[in-house]
């Protein structure tokens, strides 16, 4: 069973050029990352370094952990792993960024076109007040003469 | 070990276990119940970096600026040395496949030491952080100005640099097992099921390095 390219039992042994060439990879990645937080991206910045770290990780499970050989289950196993990370992130995520900003003065979370809004009501009920008030006075004048 | 005298070595490993059917279910075996462990371990560290994000997100003024307290040049070397060290696992798991006894030996012991250099960078770390008063929580005392919520950015960072930590000690506690075992050459190329799920192990800490370096070291 045992043959230059597989062990007794039967499993993939990789090249040693495989490991060197991926480690390289790996460097040159870990560059990238670097210059990617350097290199003003603006918002991209962060997606990017993402991707980035994602090579790397990819890199590292495909050929050193040797999935790409491996029996597919393992591949599940992992990959639904990460699934549920992503159920986890996505509805975290979309929670804590869809909240206005944190508002110590009124004690809870709001957002700021509610506090316009409220604001602007209540102006306008003051302003109404105020022209109410006027002309029942005008009127009690108008009264007491 | 459980090999009677009246069982004469039938050609098969002396770690075989009669369980199986053979040696090669053995290590299939062996293999998933490393990978399930690993998928565990995805969701472990995936609750700090919720945390991570969380927190960036309510205070990315913080964020901006207290990661500079840390020193990306020293991350970065904890990268390479981890990435490096995954490589000579993955050299000693092939040198195992390949009969390889004293490479084996030698790969493990690079790994250890990488795993150590890993460990003394990140000792002066905190250190540093230690004596500037860069806290997690109520023992931040930082006398600097780092707007927002500078305790909550260094809880995260202690947490999940600390539990990495916690993670690379084990591991070379375990290398250091499998480095014993190795140099008595009970690993070849029909058993080396440690060495191969120690590696799974380890390629995954330094995967969440991978992660934890730009996240921590390198926001923008």
């Amino acid at each position: 069973m045992a043959d230059a390219h597989h062990d007794e039992l039967g499993a993939h042994i990789s090249p040693l050029q495989t490991y060197f060439a991926v480690f390289g990879a790996l460097l040159v990645f870990t560059v990238l990352t670097y210059a990617v937080s350097l290199a003003d991206l603006g918002p991209f910045a962060f997606p990017i370094a993402m991707v980035v770290a994602f090579c790397k990780a990819f890199l590292v499970a495909t050929f050193f952990m040797h999935l790409k050989y491996d029996e597919r289950f393992n591949v599940v196993v992992f990959v639904s792993s990460l699934f549920f990370v992503s159920v986890f992130a996505f509805f975290t995520i979309i929670d804590v960024t869809g909240r206005g900003a944190l508002r110590p003065e009124e004690g809870y979370y709001v957002f700021q076109e509610e506090l316009d809004a409220i604001a602007a009501m209540e102006a306008a009920a003051a302003a109404e007040e105020a022209t109410a008030a006027g002309e029942e006075e005008a009127e009690a004048d108008d009264d007491d003469h | 070990m459980g090999h009677a005298a009246d069982h004469a070595h039938s050609g098969h490993s002396p770690f075989f276990q009669h369980h199986f059917i053979d040696m090669r279910q053995q290590a299939s075996s062996a293999k998933l119940g490393m990978w399930l462990f690993l998928a565990q371990e995805v969701l472990f560290f995936s609750v700090l970096f919720m945390a991570y994000f969380i927190f960036r997100t309510l205070y990315p003024e913080t964020w901006l600026v207290a990661h500079y307290k840390l020193d990306a040049a020293l991350g970065g070397l904890n990268t390479v040395v981890l990435l490096f060290s995954s490589l000579t696992m993955a050299l000693a798991v092939r040198a195992a496949q390949v009969n390889a006894k004293k490479q084996q030996v030698i790969m493990l012991a690079v790994t250890i030491a990488c795993a150590f250099v890993f460990l003394v960078v990140k000792y002066f770390e905190y250190m540093s952080k230690i004596g500037k008063g860069l806290l997690p929580g109520n023992l931040y005392s930082y006398s600097g100005d780092i707007p927002g919520a500078p305790e909550l950015f260094f809880t995260v960072y202690f947490c999940m640099t600390g539990l990495h930590g916690i993670h690379v000690v084990a591991g070379i506690i375990v290398l250091f097992w499998l480095l014993i075992r190795a140099g008595k050459g009970h690993f070849n190329s029909g058993y080396y099921s440690p060495m191969e799920n120690v590696g799974l192990y380890w390629h995954l800490v330094d995967l969440v390095w991978i992660f934890l370096f730009p996240l921590l070291y390198l926001v923008k």
